[in-house]
C-alpha cells in the first residue's frame, strides 16, 4: 500500500517537474494558486459559520475582480500588441481620451453633447458605446498606420500619441465635471443575484474571444509570426503592415471598452490622473503571464493570470497594510522575479 | 601544435552522439571533417571548443593530456573555432572586429586605436589582404568577413583553427580567396579543421580527412586516395548518384514571361520566360541580383519598371499575397533568416502560406493543414516526430523540407526555389531533387536559383546567367556547361548569348 502511495508520489513529481521546466503557463498558474492560498490565509478563518467565511471570501475575490477588469481588458489587448514585438504606451491616455468623449456625449448636467441635440434615455447611452469603441478604434488605427505604414519604431510612436492624446483631453476638460446618467452606471452595477459582477462578465467573455482569436485564425497565429520572424512572416504571404496596424486598432477598441467600464462603475473620472501608469500595468501582466517583449511568444491566458497575480498582490498589501507609495516596489519586484522565473527555462 | 581527440565518448540524455571517435591534426595541415546533419560533427567540436565535456575519451595538445574547464580554456592554448555564424559586429570597424577579444587582454584602460590599426595592417600584409582596417565590417562583402574572423584567430596566436562550414554562403570566387587565405595559414604552420559538406572543396584544399556517421568514425586516410564518390559513401553509407537527372521534354504552354523588368539599383531590364513543366536555371555569382528579381516578382519589393504576364496576361504583383494567389511560390535562401518561424510548431510551418486560402471567416482549418502535412510527409520524405514539436526540433534538411510543403500544399504553378539545397545534408539533397523533377512533371514550372554550378547543372533544361543586375545570356544543351556559365557570370562573353 504505501509502496504504491510512493509510486504515485514519483510520478505526480515527474509529471509536476516536467511541466514545470516545459511549459510556462504552468509555473504562472502555480504561482497564481499560491498567491490564491496567501490570500485566503491572509483573509482568516475568523468566522462563526462556514457560509459567513465563504461568502465573506467570495465577496474578497468579486472585489478584487471587478477593481482589476477595466484594466485587465486593457492588458488583453497589449499582449497582442507585445506578441508583434511592439509596445502600447498610449493605453493610458486613450482611456482617459475615450472616458472624456462618454461623458462629454452623456453629461447630464446640461451641457452633454447627445441631450442638446435632443437625444436621451437609453438611445443616447447605445450612441455614445458605439461612437466611444469607435473613437477608440480611430485611436488606435492612428497609431497602427504611424507604425506600419509610417515604420516609426512602436515605443516612439505610442509615446508620442501618449503625450498628444493626454494633453488634448486635459486641456478641453479642465474645470469640466461633467456627470453621467444613472442608467449609464447600470453597465458595470447591475446586480446578477446578490452580485455586481458585470465588468468581470465583460472581461471574461472578452479574455475568451481574445484566446480563440489567438488560437484560431489567421489573425491571430499571423500575430505570432510577424513577432517571431518578420521577414520569414512576409516571404510567407502575410501582410505584416495589416497585422500590425490591426493590433494598434484593436488595443485602441479594448480600451475604448474598457474606459466605459471605468465610468460606468463610479460615474466620474479624473481627466488628470486616471490612467496614468496603466500602461505598465498592462505590460507587466502580460510578461508576468509569459509574453516576450521580443514577439513571437505570448498567452492570453498568461496575461490573465498574470493580471491575476498583480491583483491579488495588490489586496494583500492593502491588507497587510503596506504604505501605499511602497507597493509598486513589491509589484516590481514580481515582474522581474516572474521573468527571471521564464528566462531559466527558456535557456535550458 | 599537434592535437589529438582519442575515443571520444558522448551523450546528451540517451541520445550518444558520439562513440568512440578519435581525430588527429597534424602542424600545417587541413583536416577536413565530414558527415551528414546530425552525424556528431558539431558536438565533436563543441568539445574541442571547451563547450562541451567528454563522457569519455581525452584530449592531448602535443603529447600532453589536457581537460578543458570551458571555452576560454582552449582559445588560450591556441585552439580558434570560427563558428558558420559570424561573430562580427558590423557596426564596428575591421580592426576593434580583430581586437574584440584581446584588447582587454592587452591591459588596455583605453582603447589605442592608432595600434590596433598598425597591428591590424601587419597582419593584413602578412597574410596578403588588401583591406583598409578602418572599414565598417558591414560594409564587406561574405568572403572578407570570413577572413576578418581568421585574421582575429590569428592575431589570437591560434595554432589550430576550427572553420565550420565557412564557404557555405560564398560565391567561387570568394571561396578562392578564403582558400588562399588558407594556404597560408598552412604554411605558416598552422592546422585547420575543415567542415564542409561541399566535396568538391574537401578535394581541392584538404590533405586529409575524417568521416562520421551517426556518431561513429567511418573512415579517415589522405585526400589524394579517395574520389568525391567514396566521401559521399562514406557519409551516407551508400552510393551517392552524381548522373545528370535533367530529362528532355515537350515544351508545356508559358506560364510566366517577364519584359524589360527593372528595379533601381538591383537590376535592369530582364527579360525572359518559362513554360509548364520546365525546370530553369538562374546562376551567377553572389550580388548578380537574381535573389531580389524574384524577390521582386514574388512582391516582397517594388517593380520600378517593365511587365509581368502570367499566361499571357499582365499581372500586378503588389504584394506577396497577390503572388500567392496568382500560383507563385517563392522559397527563399538562408532558411533561419527568411523562411522558418522559430517559435512555431512544425504544421505551422507548412500551412502559414496557405491559411488564408482554406481558412472561413478567418478561422484556421486545422485539420485541413494536418491532412496535407501528412500527406507530403510521405511524398518529400520528411522525417520528424510530432506535428506538434517545434521546427527547430528538426534537422536542416527536414527543415527545408518542410518549408517546400509550405509551398506546394498553396499549389503554385511557378516555384521559385532559391538555393534550395543550402545546408542540407547529401541525402535530403538527393530527395529534394527528386521532388523538383516530379513537380516538373507535375507541369509546374520549377526555377532554382543557384550558384553551385553541379546543381544547375544536374537538373535545369535551360539556365539563365546573371551579372550585376543583368542578364548575361541564356544556355541551352551543349552551351550550358560550367565553363560558359562562368565566363557570362564574371561578365565576360557576352556574344554567346541565344535566344
Amino acid at each position: 500500500m504505501t509502496e504504491q502511495n510512493t509510486n504515485v508520489m514519483v510520478r505526480f513529481l515527474t509529471w509536476f517537474k516536467h511541466n514545470w521546466s516545459n511549459s510556462p503557463l504552468f509555473s504562472i498558474f502555480i504561482a497564481l494558486i499560491v498567491m490564491v492560498i496567501l490570500q485566503t490565509i491572509v483573509l482568516g478563518f475568523d468566522y462563526p459559520t462556514f457560509g459567513d467565511w465563504f461568502q465573506s471570501w467570495i465577496n474578497n475575490w468579486l472585489n478584487i475582480l471587478r477593481n482589476n477588469a477595466s484594466i485587465a481588458i486593457v492588458a488583453l489587448g497589449m499582449t497582442f500588441v507585445i506578441m508583434t514585438g511592439g509596445i502600447d504606451l498610449a493605453v493610458g491616455a486613450t482611456l482617459v481620451t475615450t472616458g472624456a468623449l462618454a461623458m462629454t456625449l452623456l453629461d447630464a448636467t446640461g451641457n452633454g453633447l447627445l441631450a442638446s441635440m435632443g437625444i436621451t434615455g437609453w438611445g443616447a447611452i447605445v450612441i455614445t458605446i458605439i461612437v466611444v469603441i469607435a473613437f477608440g478604434y480611430l485611436l488606435g488605427a492612428l497609431i497602427g498606420v504611424t507604425v506600419s505604414r509610417g515604420m516609426v519604431p512602436p515605443f516612439i510612436a505610442t509615446l508620442g500619441a501618449m503625450m498628444v492624446f493626454r494633453s488634448v483631453t486635459q486641456h478641453y476638460m479642465q474645470g469640466a465635471s461633467p456627470r453621467v446618467p444613472s442608467e449609464f452606471l447600470l453597465i458595470s452595477n447591475l446586480k446578477i443575484g446578490d452580485y455586481m459582477i458585470m465588468p468581470i462578465i465583460y472581461w471574461l467573455v472578452i479574455a475568451a474571444i481574445m484566446y480563440y482569436i489567438s488560437k484560431h485564425t489567421t489573425f491571430g497565429r499571423q500575430i505570432i509570426a510577424v513577432g517571431s520572424n518578420e521577414r520569414a512572416a512576409r516571404l510567407s504571404g502575410i501582410n505584416v503592415k495589416k497585422v500590425k496596424f490591426w493590433v494598434y486598432a484593436l488595443s485602441g477598441v479594448l480600451v475604448a471598452i474598457a474606459a466605459i467600464i471605468q465610468v460606468s462603475r463610479i460615474g466620474s473620472m479624473d481627466f488628470a490622473g486616471s490612467g496614468r501608469g496603466m500602461e505598465m500595468d498592462a505590460i507587466a501582466a502580460a510578461v508576468v503571464g509569459g509574453t516576450s517583449m521580443m514577439g513571437g511568444r505570448g498567452f492570453i491566458l498568461g496575461t490573465v493570470y498574470g493580471m491575476l497575480i498583480i491583483a491579488v498582490l495588490n489586496n494583500l498589501l492593502n491588507l497587510f497594510g503596506v504604505p501605499p507609495l511602497l507597493r509598486d516596489a513589491f509589484k516590481g519586484a514580481i515582474v522581474i522575479a516572474a521573468v527571471l522565473l521564464q528566462r531559466k527555462e527558456q535557456t535550458s | 601544435m599537434l592535437v589529438e581527440m582519442k575515443h571520444i565518448y558522448k551523450s546528451f540524455a540517451n541520445n550518444h552522439v558520439l562513440k568512440d571517435v578519435s581525430l588527429r591534426i597534424n602542424e600545417g595541415e587541413i583536416c577536413a571533417l565530414l558527415g551528414e546533419n546530425g552525424a556528431g560533427k558539431s558536438t565533436l567540436m563543441n568539445i574541442l571548443g571547451g563547450i562541451h565535456q567528454p563522457d569519455k575519451g581525452d584530449i592531448y595538445l602535443d603529447g600532453n593530456k589536457v581537460v578543458f574547464d570551458g571555452p576560454a580554456h582552449p582559445i588560450n592554448l591556441g585552439i580558434c573555432f570560427i563558428h558558420q555564424e559570424l561573430n562580427l559586429i558590423n557596426d564596428l570597424p575591421i580592426y576593434e572586429n580583430i581586437f574584440l577579444e584581446s584588447e582587454y587582454k592587452s591591459g588596455f584602460r583605453r582603447v589605442k586605436h592608432t595600434y590596433m590599426i598598425q597591428e591590424t595592417q601587419k597582419i593584413f600584409e602578412r597574410m596578403g589582404v588588401d583591406l583598409d582596417p578602418r572599414t565598417l565590417v558591414k560594409n564587406l562583402d561574405s568572403s572578407y568577413k570570413q577572413i576578418i574572423e581568421i585574421c582575429r584567430a590569428v592575431i589570437m596566436e591560434a595554432s589550430v583553427i576550427i572553420m565550420d562550414e565557412p564557404t557555405t554562403s560564398l560565391t567561387d570566387s570568394e571561396i578562392e580567396r578564403v582558400f588562399a587565405m588558407m594556404e597560408r595559414l598552412k604554411e605558416q604552420n598552422v592546422g585547420i579543421i575543415f567542415i564542409s559538406h561541399k566535396l568538391k572543396e574537401v578535394m581541392e584544399v584538404c590533405d586529409r580527412y575524417t568521416v562520421l556517421r551517426d556518431g561513429k568514425m567511418v573512415s579517415e586516410g589522405q585526400v589524394a586516395d579517395v574520389t568525391t564518390k567514396d566521401l559521399a559513401r562514406y557519409m551516407v553509407g551508400y552510393d551517392v548518384r552524381t548522373d545528370k537527372l535533367v530529362r528532355e521534354r515537350e515544351k508545356g504552354a508559358e506560364v510566366l514571361r517577364a519584359e524589360q523588368l527593372t528595379c533601381e539599383q538591383k537590376f535592369r531590364d530582364i527579360s525572359f520566360s518559362v513554360y509548364e513543366g520546365e525546370v530553369v536555371g538562374f546562376t551567377g555569382l553572389l550580388g548578380d541580383g537574381r535573389s531580389e528579381l524574384f524577390q521582386t516578382i514574388f512582391g516582397a519589393d517594388k517593380i520600378t519598371s517593365g511587365k509581368l504576364y502570367l499566361h499571357d496576361k499582365e499581372v500586378k504583383i503588389r504584394s506577396t499575397m497577390d503572388a500567392i494567389k496568382h500560383g507563385i511560390g517563392y522559397l527563399p535562401r538562408n532558411r533561419k533568416e527568411n523562411a522558418i518561424i522559430k517559435d512555431m510548431d512544425i504544421v505551422e510551418n507548412s500551412a502559414i502560406a496557405s491559411w488564408e486560402k482554406y481558412a472561413r471567416w478567418g478561422i484556421i482549418q486545422h485539420a485541413v493543414h494536418k491532412e496535407k502535412l501528412s500527406e507530403l510527409q510521405k511524398t518529400l520524405k520528411i522525417r520528424m516526430g510530432n506535428y506538434s514539436n517545434n521546427i527547430t526540433s528538426l534537422s536542416g534538411g527536414n527543415q527545408q523540407k518542410v518549408v517546400l510543403a509550405k509551398w506546394l500544399s498553396t499549389n503554385p504553378k511557378v516555384l521559385v526555389l532559391d538555393n534550395p539545397t543550402q545546408g542540407v545534408d547529401v541525402g535530403a539533397k538527393e530527395d529534394i531533387y527528386d521532388i523538383i523533377l516530379r513537380l516538373a512533371d507535375e507541369g509546374i514550372a520549377v526555377i532554382i536559383l543557384s550558384s553551385e554550378a553541379t546543381e544547375i547543372l544536374r537538373l535545369c533544361n535551360r539556365t539563365y546567367v546573371m551579372y550585376h543586375g543583368h542578364l548575361q545570356g541564356e544556355l541551352t544543351g551543349e552551351e550550358m556547361n560550367e565553363q560558359t556559365m562562368m565566363e557570362l557570370a564574371t561578365g565576360g562573353a557576352a556574344s554567346i548569348s541565344v535566344s
